[in-house]
């Protein structure tokens, strides 16, 4: 609670202080992907590894796929992931290609409006230009769903889009390099996967008191969410001194199960049922190897 | 000073008695700790079969038998009689959602039963394990969910044998029939089972370190 205080309190000081000096616009760039061809295949398995169906849809109320997620409780309210089936009113239909290329780049909406980061756009900024057109090829054969998602539930002051704005200009950092080996195939898959698509760092980095990620400690777990749980540090150090072999993680990503027997709960256990048990088996062998050599 | 001796000797007394007790589960005592070691017998159960059916170990019925009646045996009502209302007390890590979603709670422990029963009469059915065991190729695999360029649309979630599979909406139906998991491979009910250990703690379990 006196987190969330501070962390109230300061964005506060910051919108206030921020208002004449940052420009009050979304960081909207030129995208122009209009002409890339996307591969509907690809794409769909890529918005299962990328967790855009798990968030965008209400797997356990046996919802449509991608007309809107269940809540998401954080420590600065609870959101609602939004339709993305082709509906033209309610979902995004009416989108364009560079649309949804600047959406999940720069996390701005056609309208110009900044994206709350529980989107993880930090992340898919990192996503190809092949990526992103093939992604949006397989959300064109979404059937269309004319229902409205359901509107965040933020408090003061994150009710203030305005604010994200100047959040974005503090801690999002489009399109940072991921840092690949250029003879290890393996290795750049898993990177790839873990740093950009699937967006492991959105749970397992902690976060500064702004929701902004704490990159110096990527992937080294984060403590005392809102419903008091945590989850673990997955750098390659801290896996290895747990006992974490690369087969047991590739079939605790296929399965759920850990090496003690335990099964994986919370949202980890909700990214193995949605996510990663629909990765083919390179993939995760990738996730494995790239998080137990990762430098 | 005879005050002090008899002091000192049931401290150690007490020391001595009470701090296995005391140790185990960081502190659990009551229905808390019972509930705890209980899950930890079926966590033990559950990485016997994973070696088995990750193929750590050769493929053993016996064992597989053995394993899945532990886990028939702690689930069910033994399993829910361990959770009276508010039992919340530190270390447990259930949630509070337990009380509020009993009826679904209930559901999930009495489907572990009857899965662990099936699993237990399946143990036989070792034909699919080589074949990628854990359904690895068929329902998990990348070619019915992922390879479909209708994945998209209505096929992406009817056929989701891999996740919830209309969690709740399905498993009414499935489990009154253990006889149905007994013609199942082994290796398929082992994922069953896994999943609705997953349902479970990924709704009512905290989560720690």
């Amino acid at each position: 609670m006196k987190r969330l205080l501070i962390g109230s309190t300061l964005l506060g000081v910051l919108l206030i202080s921020g208002w004449s000096t940052f420009q009050l616009s979304a960081n909207v760039g030129t995208i122009k992907l209009e002409s890339q061809a996307g591969d509907v295949a690809r794409g769909a398995y890529l918005a299962r590894v990328s967790g855009c169906i798990a968030c965008h849809t209400r797997i356990e109320e046996g919802g449509r796929p991608l007309a809107g997620g269940p809540p998401l409780t954080t420590p600065f309210g609870t959101f609602h992931a939004p339709n993305l089936t082709t509906d033209k009113a309610q979902g995004i239909g009416s989108w364009s290609l560079d649309d949804f290329a600047r959406a999940l780049r720069q996390g701005v909406s056609p309208q110009g409006q900044p994206y709350y980061p529980a989107f993880p756009y930090s992340f898919y900024s990192k996503l190809s230009d092949q990526d992103i057109a093939d992604l949006w090829a397989a959300f064109q054969t979404v059937p269309a769903v004319t229902e409205a998602g359901a509107e965040h539930q933020l408090g003061f002051p994150y009710n203030v889009r305005e604010g994200l704005t100047l959040w974005q200009g503090l801690f999002f950092k489009p399109q940072s390099a991921i840092a690949l080996r250029s003879d290890d195939e393996r290795y750049n898959r898993g990177a790839y996967l873990v740093e950009s698509a699937s967006h492991c760092g959105a749970c397992h980095t902690p976060r500064n008191l702004l929701g902004g990620l704490d990159d110096d400690r990527a992937l080294q777990g984060a403590e005392n969410l809102l419903d008091g749980s945590s989850v673990p540090a997955i750098s390659a150090g801290a896996l290895q001194d747990a006992g974490w072999t690369s087969s047991d993680l590739a079939y605790a990503l296929k399965t759920g199960l850990k090496p003690d027997g335990d099964v994986f709960g919370g949202a980890m256990g909700e990214v193995v049922r949605d996510g990663t048990a629909f990765m083919t088996p390179q993939d995760r062998d990738a996730i494995a190897y790239f998080l137990l050599n990762r430098e | 000073m005879k005050t002090n001796t008899v002091l000192a000797v049931a401290l150690s007394v007490l020391v001595t008695v009470a701090a296995p007790l005391a140790v185990a589960h960081g502190g659990a005592s009551g229905v808390v700790k019972e509930r705890m070691d209980l899950m930890d017998s079926m966590k033990d159960a559950m990485k016997s079969l994973k070696a088995i059916f990750k193929g750590d170990v050769a493929y053993d019925p016996e064992a597989v038998r053995q394993a899945a009646l532990v886990i028939r045996d702690s689930a069910g009502e033994k399993m829910t009689s361990l959770f009276p209302q508010g039992s919340l007390h530190k270390p447990s890590e259930a949630k509070s959602e337990i009380w509020q979603e009993w009826d679904r709670f209930d559901l999930l422990a009495k489907r572990l039963q009857v899965i662990s029963q099936g699993l237990h009469d399946a143990a036989d059915n070792q034909s699919a394990v080589g074949q990628g065991h854990m359904g690895e190729g068929s329902m998990m695999g990348t070619d019915s969910m992922m390879g479909s360029s209708s994945m998209m649309g209505g096929q992406m979630m009817g056929n989701s044998a891999a996740g919830s599979e209309s969690m709740m909406g399905g498993m009414s139906e499935m489990m009154d029939s253990p006889e149905h998991y007994a013609q199942m491979p082994a290796d398929r009910v082992f994922k069953m089972l896994t999943d609705n250990c997953s349902s479970c703690h990924t709704r009512y379990r905290l989560e720690d370190k």
